[in-house]
């Protein structure tokens, strides 16, 4: 192996395993932010640091500190410490490696090798991504049992009767996702979207497949635990659910594991119906070709929302009432400057790739990053959609929900497989 | 007499209803609105800035106890026990002493109002025949770190002012 091999390697594994650990501090974020703007108040913004607030980002420290530091209780009553301690572990670990094989760039070719850019380069694809999360559960239906609690075991019983409702409909649209792609390669499943329909629109799965879309979708939410199917941990009917015994960083890590869980099923979500890191109408042999002209078009548009966005800052982090020499404007021209900053840094990246050679390495490796920006733009904009959902939907009961899966979404998803493969036989 | 039966129409009958597909987009939408609108321009926010804007307290607002004096700075408080037999809660413990300034023949020589206790419910104000103890001092938030800063003794209670005029106070309606 030579050490570019091991490089990559290395880049690639860093990659699957933190940016899932590090979007959780972003997820938090948009969450509790988000939250507070959807219900016009603010969220958390006071926690800083010498004055400096990040936006709220701060309280993610603030709070990261104090679960760290807080007494690791195990009450006297649990039986099976075991399987207690087990449990978060059972769910974070399935819910970061089931992030381990979507891939986030297009293959990348240095030197006449081809290096896939995956956190584990295998084709199982969706088969991997659907076993590790169906055994996420077990995590859950392991907490509330072993907790010894009546809230706790009432909290697992939900999470097993959710889990029998959402799984076959999931499964049944990605059986009819996998008559169109004819793979369960992911990466491949990527790469045909970046073809088109009718020359023109892009032939992503939300174009090719939009029932299996909503049904895919509507599924994930249901396994991510997030509202409107958060039932396993209903806080007004079961004070916390599976994880009622928690605290501390076990309950850290059940908490870490949802929004990792989330992550990776935004992930999922994007690598099947958004095209994955494909750019709308730019397939990665254009970009490569045409890697100077994209770079010189960016080193245009990035300065222009720049000023927007600085413009934003100066209009939001003011304070909302009369203050003398107000602090938070200092603090914006700091953030302002650190932004122009890393526009500057971007600037020279970008002038450097309009320099080098055409179509070399530089060329494939800016396509890499400019792939790689794209999927985590896509997957936060999916975050996002799951946080907004969660503020406009109640809970579903469990019966409603059991009735949803097996009464709307099997028949839908099956009528879906059907015409689906119709379509593909008379086509081929 | 029979009451009058008013029937509502039950609503999510309609085909548009059950999708709920569409319904859950036109919700989405409204929330939306809310988040887009607060993100443009923070200043939207339904929010007070608290601790550094504080609350508008009306004159009505039963707060912090005080007791009131006469135009020469003395208690005007007759030691009559009233608050104390009214008070639900138990709170008010007065001990009553001779009063030697001619005024009145008793005054209290301690009165005790335990905070911690005391549900603001305002009967010892209605119950007092002399006007000497009111709650309109605007304090709405009483904080400590033990016990004891709860209590409130005889000289705290005279020290701290009103924080409304006569006038305002006697418009409010007590």
């Amino acid at each position: 192996m030579s050490p570019l091999d091991i490089f990559m390697f290395v880049a690639r594994v860093a990659f699957a395993a933190f940016v899932p650990l590090c979007f959780i501090a972003v997820c938090v974020w948009m969450e509790r932010r988000g939250a507070g703007y959807f219900q016009d108040r603010s969220g958390p913004n006071r926690a800083n640091i010498f004055g400096f607030r990040a936006a709220g980002l701060v309280q993610n420290l603030a709070d990261a500190a104090k679960l760290i530091f807080k007494e690791d209780v195990i009450s006297g009553h649990i039986e099976h410490k075991f399987y207690f301690v087990l449990a978060p572990v059972i769910v974070f670990f399935t819910a970061l490696v089931s992030f381990a094989v979507v891939p986030f760039a297009d293959t990348l070719v240095l030197g006449g090798k081809s290096y896939i850019m995956q956190g584990i380069p295998l084709d199982l694809g969706i088969l991997w991504f659907l076993s590790f999360v169906g055994f996420s559960v077990y995590g859950i239906i392991l907490a509330g049992w072993s907790s010894t609690n009546k809230f706790g075991v009432l909290g697992a019983l939900r999470s097993a009767a959710q889990v029998i409702s959402y799984e076959i409909p999931m499964g049944l649209a990605i059986v009819s996702l996998l008559v169109v792609y004819g793979t369960v390669n992911l990466n491949e499943i990527a790469q045909f979207q970046g073809k088109f329909l009718f020359g023109f629109i892009p032939m992503w799965g939300a174009v090719l497949q939009p029932i299996g879309m909503v049904i895919f979708i509507i599924a994930a939410f249901a396994e991510t635990n997030r509202t409107p199917f958060d039932l396993a941990e209903g806080e007004s009917e079961l004070v916390a659910g599976f994880h009622v015994e928690y605290s501390a960083m076990k309950f850290a890590i059940f908490f870490m594991g949802e929004y990792v869980a989330m992550f990776a099923s935004s992930a999922m979500i994007v690598t099947l119906f958004f095209g994955g890191y494909q750019i709308p109408f730019l397939s990665t042999a254009t970009l490569i070709s045409q890697a100077k002209p994209v770079a010189f078009l960016l080193m245009i548009i990035i300065p222009v929302v720049m000023y927007y966005f600085t413009g934003w800052i100066r209009r939001s982090n003011v304070s909302h009432y009369p203050r003398e020499n107000d602090p938070r404007v200092f603090e914006a021209t700091v953030y302002i400057k650190c932004f122009w900053g890393l526009v500057i840094i971007l600037e020279v990246l970008l002038l450097a790739i309009l320099f080098s050679a055409s179509g070399g390495p530089s060329a494939h490796i800016f396509v890499v990053l400019l792939q790689v920006c794209t999927f985590l733009l896509k997957i936060t904009m999916m975050i996002f959609v799951y946080i907004w959902v969660r503020w406009t939907l109640p809970r579903f009961r469990y019966d409603q929900l059991q009735k949803l899966g097996w009464q709307m979404l099997l028949p839908l998803a099956l009528l879906n497989i059907f015409i689906t493969s119709a379509f593909v036989v008379a086509l081929s | 007499m029979s009451a009058k039966v008013k029937t509502m129409a039950r609503k999510g009958a309609s085909l548009q209803e059950r999708l709920y597909l569409i319904e859950i987009f036109k919700g989405m939408a409204t929330t939306f609105g809310h988040f887009f609108r607060n993100l443009l321009d923070n200043r939207k926010l339904y929010v007070r800035h608290y601790p550094e804007v504080q609350p508008e307290i009306p004159v009505r607002w039963r707060g912090r106890h005080r007791l009131t004096t006469h135009a020469d700075g003395t208690v005007k408080c007759v030691a009559c026990f009233m608050c104390q037999t009214n008070c639900p809660a138990n709170c008010i413990m007065i001990e009553a002493g001779e009063r030697l300034d001619g005024k009145t023949e008793k005054m209290p020589v301690k009165f005790t109002i335990d905070l911690l206790e005391c549900i603001y419910c305002g009967y010892c104000v209605e119950a007092c025949p002399l006007d000497a103890i009111r709650m309109d001092t605007g304090i709405f938030s009483v904080t400590g770190n033990n016990r004891e800063s709860f209590v409130m003794e005889l000289p705290e209670l005279l020290a701290t002012p009103g924080a409304y005029s006569e006038e305002e106070y006697k418009k409010g309606g007590a």
